[in-house]
């Protein structure tokens, strides 16, 4: 095979980085792998553009800014959504850009069962149907004989999850310790080095877009949490979910907490425990200096093996590019191996 | 072989001559002993010095009974034996009972609050920076009685990673 057809569901930012990533790498895919990598369908909410033949990322990048429906794409706009969409043309490898959902994880989990049952590959950066229902998922992926990644899921481009089970394959993982949420990391930092209130620096996040308007799955640990029970899941093969995470938010830190840390030359960190005996996330204080002292929306995460100590990663937590370069990734990494 | 040591003293009569009385007891050598009585640490405390000479089996007889006769060893050839857990509360934490919380984790064995730093917010929450000594592999006795007492006077802990 010398093509991969992929569907592109969800075309907000990180579909968009998805898009424009494959626009300037696909050359460097055909070089790697020997593999051309064509867009048969990009869908948003509630529309979709569809081409058995390819479309062009950038005019479809171009056509939702614009348009702000993929339905506007010159010839080939549909009003086909949703699950429809993967029967609507022939396909190899889903490329799933959903939000996450952490109530009852749709979108996310019926395009993915779906495209398990069609015999497809699926690349994910969702996280609501991993931290709900991992085993289910990952389960249908085995049974269906499919390949399923979801680097993209936890900590935008750091790589942590192929990195340890590929990489540290040699090693028993005994815990994962980090910070794994770039908003409430760059709030933090910026009490910390400012030495404003939480209420203040939320605010301007959001101004900057940093924060989203409803924070209150970055501030109250939430997205942590679901990023810490798929690493349970994947890399500790602990049995969780996410009503298994103790979780607590950064919204009480207030600028004295901030400074009494600092006095004994601590910070304060939103940190995520990965540990058989413990999944947590809460406001930790971190020793300056040490491996947890990465400021900005940066995430890190410090890996407890038994054979090879501590390894740290660390890399940008979020972004459009950043969370794509983890998909691509993964999509070349399916590539190598099936094609 | 020689050992150093450091041995933490009460500072009353008699501690420094029954700190002594193992050395010779069990056939090991004193070679130094700097004991300033003047100085204290933060415990009130004094620390005495020792390095000891002798075969391997006695010293750590000596040793041995240092500690059955309650003397804390805080450091051994330059290895500091106690540790030190940093926490910070917030919440009401002087309406909670302050001296509750404080003597509910001093009671614990081999562990003592060495400094409190309190910021206090009129009406509203107040937040503290607690450093507590402890013996060596005691932490997480600590902890857990920490996450016992925050739970039970709904405070918000915040320990070390």
């Amino acid at each position: 095979m010398d093509e991969c057809k992929v569907i592109i569901m969800g075309f907000g930012s990180v579909g968009q980085g998805v898009a424009n990533a494959l626009s300037m790498k696909k050359d460097l895919i055909k070089d790697k792998t020997g593999v051309a990598v064509k867009v048969v369908a990009a869908a948003d909410s509630s529309s979709s553009a569809i081409s058995q033949d390819g479309l062009d990322e950038e005019l479809l990048v171009k056509t939702k800014n614009e348009n702000g429906k993929l339905s506007a794409y010159p010839e080939f706009g549909s009003d086909v959504s949703g699950a429809d969409v993967l029967d609507a043309v022939e396909y190899d490898c889903l490329i799933e850009a959903t939000p996450t959902n952490i109530v009852d994880a749709e979108p996310a989990l019926s395009l993915t069962l779906k495209a398990f049952e069609q015999g497809k590959d699926v690349v994910t950066s969702n996280k609501g149907h991993l931290a709900l229902k991992f085993k289910e998922v990952v389960g249908a992926a085995e049974e269906a004989g499919v390949e399923f990644k979801y680097e993209a899921s936890v900590g935008g481009s750091m790589p942590i999850i192929n990195f340890t089970k590929d990489t540290l394959a040699s090693c028993e993982i005994k815990s994962i310790k980090g910070i794994l949420n770039g908003t409430t990391n760059y709030i933090l930092s910026r009490m910390t080095s400012e030495g404003s209130e939480y209420e203040v620096i939320l605010q301007e996040s959001q101004e900057l877009g940093i924060a989203e308007t409803d924070p209150t799955q970055d501030v109250e640990g939430i997205d942590a949490a679901c990023k810490t029970v798929i690493l349970a899941n994947s890399l500790l093969g602990i049995d969780a979910t996410y009503s298994d995470v103790k979780v607590e938010g950064i919204s009480n830190i207030n600028s004295q907490a901030i400074e009494l840390a600092k006095k004994d030359d601590y910070l304060i960190k939103l940190i995520a425990e990965v540990s058989p005996d413990n999944l947590q996330v809460s406001p930790r204080l971190v020793k300056r200096g040490s491996s947890y002292d990465v400021s900005g929306t940066l995430n890190m995460a410090t890996i407890q093996t038994d054979l090879a100590d501590e390894v740290s990663v660390i890399g940008l937590g979020a972004g459009s590019l950043e969370t794509a370069s983890a998909m691509l990734t993964d999509l070349i990494s399916i590539l190598k191996n099936k094609y | 072989m020689r050992i150093d040591l450091v041995l933490e003293l009460l500072d009353s009569p008699g501690q420094l001559v029954k700190a002594l009385e193992p050395i010779s007891i069990f056939g090991a050598n004193l070679v130094t002993v700097v004991h300033k009585r003047d100085y204290k640490n933060e415990k009130g405390r004094v620390p005495v010095q020792l390095t000891l000479e002798g075969e391997h089996e006695d010293l750590k007889k000596v040793v041995d009974r240092f500690e059955e006769l309650g003397f804390s060893i805080i450091e051994l050839d330059g290895v500091v034996r106690k540790e030190t857990v940093t926490t910070i509360f917030y919440g009401h934490i002087v309406d909670q009972d302050l001296r509750d919380t404080m003597d509910r984790i001093n009671e614990l064995d081999g562990v003592v609050i060495v400094a409190f730093d309190i910021k206090l917010n009129g009406e509203k929450e107040s937040t503290a920076l607690i450093n507590i000594e402890v013996d060596v592999g005691k932490k997480q006795t600590v902890f857990a009685r920490i996450a016992e007492i925050a739970e039970e006077k709904g405070l918000l802990v915040i320990n070390e990673v």
